[in-house]
């Protein structure tokens, strides 16, 4: 008994400072500020070793050697930070929530599939689904990422994207491009109606773009003379279309391997889209001359990992293993070689610090940091034509700076303060705060129960790295995932953000282990709280 | 720099066991003493075969080459056309069916080459140096097939054989008509009718979207110019099969089923190249004689479902024998490679002559696919296309020593099993480089380790208390 009311107490005191120990970074409202006697960096190559940044209603207003300092600005002792134009994460998809697509059993037999399940869905609009989450935020300011583009990566055509500044969870104010690039895969989904193989795919890309043409041309003729002419049905998925197809707006097509890209190359180019090549499968340095002919540039990943197709992943282990080893890994900076422009993306590395870290290895396969820098800034800007608001430390950008403690791209290097849309967020050092050794080790599958009223069930999955705890929340509608989550002597604290009816609601856990069992509070943010209890699934 | 260098030097040596091994610079080569199969006539024995860039230059014994040239000894080594498999599936990504629809002329391997499948090497290895790669055989009309030499460790647009008629599939019988299914939705047809009807329904709409365009092309000049007809790229390829443009390569088991789609395409005009497996046509070889059509076919695979069941190993004989064109093809990665052995089973079983036999895997599905001009044989003027073997070619224990495609060795199986060996021990080498460092390295950590694990028993001691709390 007395070990409850101490847990509550604990749990009380815990629930009052929550809102702001759970994040890492604090967010400040205020408007203006000034960093002086930082280094900056203008822009990869053009550095000034000591200078001020103000920062006004979240553009940047001046960044230079000298100016006074205006008085009502907020002074950021910036000597021994250098200062970067925030980084931009040009393809990703780890913010998208998606709801859970049920399959139809029924449907296998009527082979009735809706155009969205055969994978055509161009309406889908990653704005509708992006979920931006402080924690999640908070993750990608860690590497310095202060602007991500969120795409659909499912299907044929995927959807549509939307480039976020990471400045705040209101999208209507972070977004920067909304709907500015349409995704083509080729990958078909295999039981679900026409088209479900590859060949099908490009098949159907080339019926769809010739319906597309004749679909312009027929309006068109119409809107011209109404008289002795038929009118053109309306098709809701052509006008989503035709933006990206007449070359309005730009596609992006998501390449598996080598192959893909060359197919890309020539959907591109014979029905003159404007578009951009996602390598997902990190093979663009096996068809540089190809690209460099096309002059399409690149959204590279960087999982490092040889294609199924490859004949690397055809001859055993070994061979397989060297190539990711030393080729792979060796894609920038074969592109850099070339003179083939690229952004990256964090597609095949959902988290934002493995991006980085995988960055990292990449220059240590040859890729110049100052190239590097460039495809994590300027270049990544100027592929979505936002060079003019994002990329460099200039006055009348958008104020996406990043300070930290050492350049950037240095494994020794910390990030201090980010600055999103001028909003200033402060990366403390989390586990500086938290003193307690973990005195039990959680991993493995708990059964909770809620008390009261709710009386909900679900699993929670746990994996413990040392202080540090990740995971999922599993329930009959489906899973949440979790990362950033604390062991501490035998307390356990998790947030796991879930989409409820359309919105985001954190959840937090917090719990104390003994031996098998585990019980605490579970808080749904405004919605309330109740006492759960757990015991270990063996 | 010069590490990575040599780490790319490794990696390429490992990949240049299957890559091309082309003989650079050498335009002229001279094979040195062969027992050579020409296949158009007799056998030369201690014959020399000269080859200039891609082609051969000629035949016969005692041939001088330049002084440039480069000499390939067969010290009686046996020579003959590289083997062609009119029937195969590989070098395709993404699956080599497109189920989503009954007819889907409009689907092409040709898009989704890939050609870095590791089974064109092992093809090379059997010594075959053409293939058509195609659609499969679940839809009635199918997708188009692509004709390649195997130009192993170049492009796919590369390996595409230049000048290859263009091929499309179809298919008879269980396989369109979803028989051996027990789950998914049910598809018309379900009846070989059923098939033939929707081949039928198919050239009815083709010929209704040729004559729409037709009318427009006779009206687009008017002053009032009528809406164009919708393209569909579907029934544009049904249409060139209509005009003849296509080979047409139809999967079939069953004689009755042969003989109904000869009489469709009779009535339509459309001409049939070849039926795959056609297992029953030495059942009907008068009407196939007639109507003249080859058969690509199985030397001894049969009764892997009901409507293969009603041959024997003995069939692709006597066809043969009666004058039907025949060819032995694989359908298989594995089978591609042995093609040389199905070829003598049609001796063994048969009775057909040693060249006949040899026809039915070059010439013949040369014939069938329309590249004779260029493959097939070993004659001056034609590609140097050839499979060099240790005894002859239909030896049980024969196998293939070396192929070229193009007057290039893309497959040497001397310089391969070599360059294994060099791979192995410089991995064995990088090995033991690892473990004499990994050794150091210990050495060198052993102290701290031994300082460090003493502290280690107690602070398992203070935890201890905790946990039992």
């Amino acid at each position: 008994m007395k070990r409850r009311q101490f847990c509550f107490l604990l749990l009380l005191t815990l629930f009052l400072i929550l809102p702001s120990a759970v994040f890492s970074a604090d967010e400040t409202l205020h408007s203006v500020w000034a960093v002086k006697d930082c280094k900056i960096v203008i822009q990869p190559g053009r550095v000034i070793e000591k200078g001020v940044i103000i920062i006004r209603n979240g553009l940047i207003e001046y960044a230079g050697p000298v100016v006074s300092i205006p008085a009502d600005a907020e002074v950021i002792e910036g000597s021994g930070l250098t200062a970067y134009a925030g980084f931009i994460d040009a393809f990703g998809d780890s913010i998208l929530k998606m709801p859970e697509e049920k399959r139809d059993p029924s449907k296998m037999y009527s082979g009735d599939f809706s155009e969205k399940e055969r994978g055509i869905a161009p309406e889908i609009k990653a704005y509708d689904y992006a979920n931006l989450t402080k924690a999640g935020i908070s993750k990608f300011h860690k590497s310095g990422i202060t602007a991500v583009l969120v795409i659909p990566s499912k299907g044929i055509f995927t959807g549509q994207a939307s480039l976020f500044s990471l400045s705040q969870t209101g999208k209507e104010k972070a977004v920067i491009l909304k709907d500015n690039l349409l995704g083509i895969g080729f990958s078909a989904s295999s039981v679900t109606g026409y088209p479900d193989s590859l060949m099908g795919v490009i098949a159907f890309l080339k019926q769809e773009f010739a319906d597309l043409a004749y679909y312009i041309m027929h309006t068109s003729r119409w809107e011209n003379d109404m008289n002795g002419i038929s009118r053109p049905e309306y098709k809701a998925e052509f006008e989503e279309l035709l933006p990206f197809f007449t070359g309005k707006k730009q596609v992006v097509f998501l390449c598996r391997n080598q192959n893909d890209i060359i197919r890309a190359i020539k959907i591109g180019s014979e029905y003159k889209l404007k578009y951009l090549i996602c390598d997902i499968g990190g093979e663009a340095f096996r068809v540089i001359p190809e690209l460099k002919k096309s002059g399409v540039p690149v959204l590279l990943t960087l999982g490092f990992k040889s294609p199924s197709t490859s004949i690397y992943s055809q001859q055993g282990k070994d061979v397989r293993s060297e190539a990711e080893r030393e080729l792979y890994p060796s894609n920038a900076a074969r592109l850099e070689e070339a003179g083939v422009k690229f952004a990256f993306s964090s597609y095949s590395t959902p988290e934002p610090d493995k991006f980085l870290g995988n960055i990292m290895i990449a220059v240590e396969k040859g890729l110049s940091t100052e190239k590097a820098l460039r495809a994590l800034t300027v270049d990544a800007a100027a592929v979505f034509g936002v060079d003019r608001a994002l990329g460099t430390i200039e006055a009348g950008k958008i104020a996406n700076v990043v300070l930290s403690v050492g350049d950037p791209l240095l494994k020794e290097s910390k990030v201090k303060y980010v600055f999103a849309d001028g909003i200033k967020f402060d990366m403390k050092e989390k586990k500086a705060e938290e003193g307690e050794k973990p005195t039990v080790n959680v991993s493995g599958k708990w059964e909770i129960t809620t008390e009261g009223g709710m009386g909900m069930k679900f699993t929670l999955e746990l994996t413990q790295e040392e202080a540090t705890l990740s995971g999922k929340r599993i329930t009959q509608f489906g899973q949440d995932e979790f990362t950033d989550g604390t062991v501490s002597g035998n307390e356990i604290n998790l947030t796991i953000t879930i989409n409820a009816m359309g919105r985001t609601v954190d959840i937090y856990v917090s719990g104390t282990v003994e031996g098998d069992t585990i019980s605490g509070t579970i808080s749904f943010g405004a919605m309330g709280s109740a006492e759960f209890t757990g015991k270990r699934i063996p | 720099m010069k590490q990575k260098r040599f780490k790319y030097l490794l990696i390429s040596i490992l990949v240049l066991s299957v890559s091309a091994i082309a003989v650079a610079g050498k335009d002229e080569i001279l094979l040195k003493n062969g027992n050579i199969i020409t296949i158009t006539g007799a056998d030369i024995k201690g014959g020399d075969i000269l080859i200039k860039g891609s082609k051969i230059e000629k035949i016969g014994k005692n041939i001088k080459a330049g002084p440039d040239a480069l000499v390939i000894h067969l010290n009686g080594k046996w020579a003959m056309p590289g083997i062609i498999d009119s029937h195969s599936h590989i070098a395709v990504e993404g699956g080599v069916n497109e189920t989503g629809n009954l007819m889907t002329a409009e689907v092409d391997v040709k898009d989704v080459l890939n050609s870095e499948d590791y089974n064109i090497f092992l093809a090379l290895a059997g010594g075959v140096t053409t293939i058509h790669t195609m659609h499969g055989s679940a839809n009635p009309i199918g997708g188009r097939g692509i004709v390649l030499k195997l130009r192993w460790g170049s492009t796919a647009p590369e390996m595409i054989f230049k000048g290859a008629p263009e091929t499309v599939k179809w298919a008879l019988g269980e396989n369109p008509k979803q028989s051996s299914f027990s789950m998914g939705r049910g598809r018309y047809p379900k009846t070989r009718m059923g098939v033939e009807a929707s081949i039928r329904a198919i050239f009815e709409e083709a010929r209704d979207y040729m004559k729409a365009w037709d009318d427009y092309d006779k009206k687009k000049d008017n002053k009032v110019k009528p809406l164009p007809p919708k393209k569909d790229l579907r029934l544009e390829v049904i249409a060139d099969v209509l005009r003849g443009k296509y080979l047409v390569r139809c999967h079939a088991y069953e004689a009755e089923e042969m003989l109904s789609i000869m009489k469709l395409c009779k009535e339509y005009g459309v001409k049939l190249a070849v039926f795959e497996h056609g297992l029953e046509g030495y059942r009907i070889t008068n009407e196939l004689i007639k109507y003249g059509v080859g058969v690509s076919t199985f030397a001894d695979f049969w009764a892997y479902k009901w409507e293969a069941f009603k041959t024997m190993p003995h069939s692709a004989a006597l066809m043969a024998k009666r004058g039907v064109l025949i060819a032995l093809n694989s359908d298989d990665a594995e089978r591609m490679r042995r093609l040389y052995l199905d070829a003598a089973k049609t001796i063994r079983f048969g009775g057909l002559s040693e060249s006949e036999a040899l026809k039915t895997i070059t010439i013949n599905p040369a014939k069938m696919l329309g590249v004779d001009k260029w493959v097939g044989t070993l004659e001056p003027g034609k590609d140097a296309d050839i499979a060099i073997f240790n005894r002859h070619p239909l030896d049980p224990y024969t196998f293939c020593e070396m192929t070229m495609v193009d007057g290039k060795v893309f497959f040497d199986r001397a310089k391969y099993f070599e360059d294994r060996k060099k791979a192995e021990e410089i991995k064995k080498q990088k090995e033991e480089q690892k473990k004499a460092e990994d050794m150091k390295k210990k050495e060198s950590e052993r102290k701290p380790d031994e300082n460090q694990k003493k502290p280690d028993p107690k602070s398992m001691e203070t935890q201890a208390p905790k946990g039992g709390n």
